[in-house]
């Protein structure tokens, strides 16, 4: 453990650092993230910018995540630091640390498209073109709420019960077209995708809605284990 | 060729111990599990009531879409799944990437 690294870091950044991992992290407001990141470089010498990302925590917002690290000399060992900042999720906004780590501005952008990250004052943060996905996309397609439309579409395989098959399935779905009975796969209810919700919760929903919140499927939801053994 | 120890290559199914329970299809994320089986009913030997036991018809790893996490081969209560070392198992299509049971139980390293 860097355990003197740790002290330092806690001592520049003013907040509490873990390292229980291996990794001095520390934990900032979203005003201080500007703040933190230049302080880490020019006063505990993390000069190497690795990446920056994004997490969507749903309802605590979004954290942001920073990786820095101190070029080792003369065969030190390699220092890194991780800082991380939780924005509102109603209103995710973050001052853009490009000015300080020009590289940022790539992986700014990323988060931008990715997470919906407002990243402000950032004028060397890009020509405000799509720099991933195309530019009539819509959506942030790694937010958690974002439902894959093929998932819905697509039949998924574990929706199976042991000891059944595709052809049974089929199968099964004939004889109840021949039975005049409405198209339907079994009287007992099927096992749903994790993350994946009913398709009558899906679907494009303005904020504020009525309408069944995507959000609220994929929280703590597990596949239901339909059916007995 | 030689690869490290743990290296993530290849997924191995030991058909034996497979009881078609389903779960590695349900945690899968990338959804690239396909199985298959159908019931038996049969009375145990030792007497008793009948009982049913899912056999399995077919087991597929569709690696096109497989991202390696492994969560199958850790779900496994039967421990059928198994990270194997082979790795060289490219294809000039992607649809040749779905390999069937026996496929997968050619990977078992011995």
């Amino acid at each position: 453990m860097t355990t003197d690294w740790a002290e330092r870091v806690g001592a520049a950044l003013g907040a509490e650092v873990l390292d229980d991992f291996g990794v001095a992290r520390v934990d900032i407001a979203a005003a201080g993230w500007l703040d933190a990141v230049r302080t880490a470089r020019e006063e505990l010498g993390c000069t190497f910018f690795d990446w920056l990302t994004g997490v969507d925590e749903l309802h605590d917002g979004y954290r942001l995540v920073c990786h820095l690290a101190v070029p080792p000399v003369d065969g030190a060992r390699i220092r890194t630091l991780i800082i991380r900042a939780l924005v509102p999720r109603d209103e995710p906004a973050v001052a853009s640390v490009s000015g300080v780590f020009a590289g940022a501005g790539w992986h700014e952008r990323e988060v931008a498209e990715m997470f919906g990250v407002r990243f402000t004052d950032g004028d060397r943060s890009g020509p405000g073109e799509r720099l991933l996905l195309s530019a009539d996309f819509d959506g942030h397609p790694l937010r958690k709420d974002f439902v894959l439309a093929s998932r819905v579409a697509e039949p998924w395989p574990g929706a199976k019960e042991p000891g059944e098959s595709d052809a049974s399935l089929a199968g099964q779905e004939a004889e109840q077209a021949d039975a005049g009975a409405p198209a339907r796969r079994s009287t007992r209810r099927r096992s749903r995708p994790a993350g994946v919700p009913e398709p009558d919760e899906w679907g494009p929903r303005a904020p504020g809605s009525p309408d069944p919140d995507p959000l609220a499927a994929v929280t703590d939801r597990r596949p239901r284990r339909g059916g007995s053994r | 060729m030689s690869v490290p120890e743990r290296s993530r290559g290849v997924i191995a199914l030991i058909e034996d111990s497979c009881t078609s329970c389903m779960l590695c299809a349900r945690e899968c994320p990338s959804w690239c599990i396909h199985i298959d089986s159908h019931g038996v009913t049969e009375v145990p030997p030792e007497g008793g009531r009948p009982r049913t036991t899912a056999v399995l018809d077919r087991f597929a790893i569709d690696w096109s879409l497989c991202m390696y996490c492994g969560i199958c081969v850790e779900v496994c209560p039967f421990d059928a799944l198994e990270w194997a070392p082979a790795h060289a198992y490219a294809e000039p299509a992607a649809g040749a990437l779905l390999h069937e049971r026996e496929r997968l139980a050619d990977w078992l390293v011995e």
